[in-house]
């Protein structure tokens, strides 16, 4: 069978193009709306905190239960119900994804009750490194590149906080950047999957 | 093929996303997937979810390598052209 180049460089194209549709269309899921909902609750926590420094417990522990509550109950919707992509594997080691998660937060406890830190942002920091340290590894474990970097890049965001912002800028500077970068990253995810739904059904 | 090429190894993908994915009716994507099967190019997996009937497709190590192949094969043809 003679192929020419042409059709040969249509059948690639062709193929490339269903392959990238595919992967971003998975990619879409809820992963973008989660990612954008922790944006607004870590804004808000920020915000929250600077304006009523005396309700910060209460803030941080009602809008991180919130958002843990939508995610664990998305989450678990995607791995039983609605989601289109099943992950056998994935499947299996669920509940050792969750028990991680469980044991991070309880571990980060008792390390802040060893080391107990002086200073309320010495906490927020320690604590929003360690769970951007689970973010790189589940990201390297699922092969999530999203993940993965946001983990990275809100490490870095953290790091220059604590280290260069003054002390009373920390909560504005973790407000705009830790908060953005995950509406971004969630906005990105989204406007991606559109723009290519939009491109295929020209 | 290149739509199920594209998941990850162990992934399985929806028959009705699929068939949204690539703007094909129930029964053409139906009939290519049947073609596909007999190959040995993907496994067809008919389970309950909340009681619903769901249909998963996955591609197999056969159906990857085959489709490399052929992805190989469409890429030598044009830099051969372009000698």
């Amino acid at each position: 069978m003679n192929v020419s180049r042409e059709d040969a460089r249509r059948s690639l194209d062709e193929a490339e193009a269903v392959a990238e549709r595919t992967r971003k269309s998975i990619a879409a899921s809820h992963t973008g709306g989660l990612l954008m909902m922790w944006g607004v609750i870590c804004t808000a926590g920020y915000l929250g905190t600077y304006y009523f420094l005396e309700w910060v417990w209460h803030i941080w522990f009602m809008l991180s239960g919130a958002g843990c509550i939508v995610t664990f109950w998305v989450g678990w919707r995607q791995l039983r119900l609605a989601n289109p992509i099943k992950v056998p594997a994935a499947e299996r080691i669920g509940w050792r994804i969750f028990l991680f998660w469980l044991l991070l937060y309880v571990y980060m406890f008792i390390w802040l009750g060893i080391v107990k830190p002086r200073h309320g942002i010495q906490i927020n920091a320690f604590m929003v490194t360690a769970i951007m340290f689970a973010y790189i590894v589940t990201g390297l474990w699922f092969k999530s590149h999203h993940m993965f970097w946001l983990g990275i890049i809100v490490t870095g965001i953290t790091l220059t906080g604590f280290y260069l912002i003054p002390w009373n800028y920390y909560c504005f500077w973790m407000a705009a950047m830790v908060g953005g970068a995950f509406l971004i990253t969630g906005l990105y995810i989204r406007l991606r999957w559109r723009w290519c739904d939009s491109a295929h059904h020209k | 093929m290149s739509s199920l090429a594209a998941l990850d190894a162990g992934e399985q993908v929806d028959f009705v996303y699929l068939r949204k994915i690539l703007n094909l009716t129930d029964g053409n994507l139906g009939a290519h997937l049947v073609k596909l099967e007999e190959a040995d190019y993907v496994k067809i997996e008919k389970t309950f979810i909340a009681r619903k009937p769901r249909t998963f497709i996955n591609v197999t190590g056969r159906g990857r390598d085959a489709f490399n192949e052929h992805i190989a094969t469409l890429k030598r043809i044009i830099s051969d052209a372009e000698k």
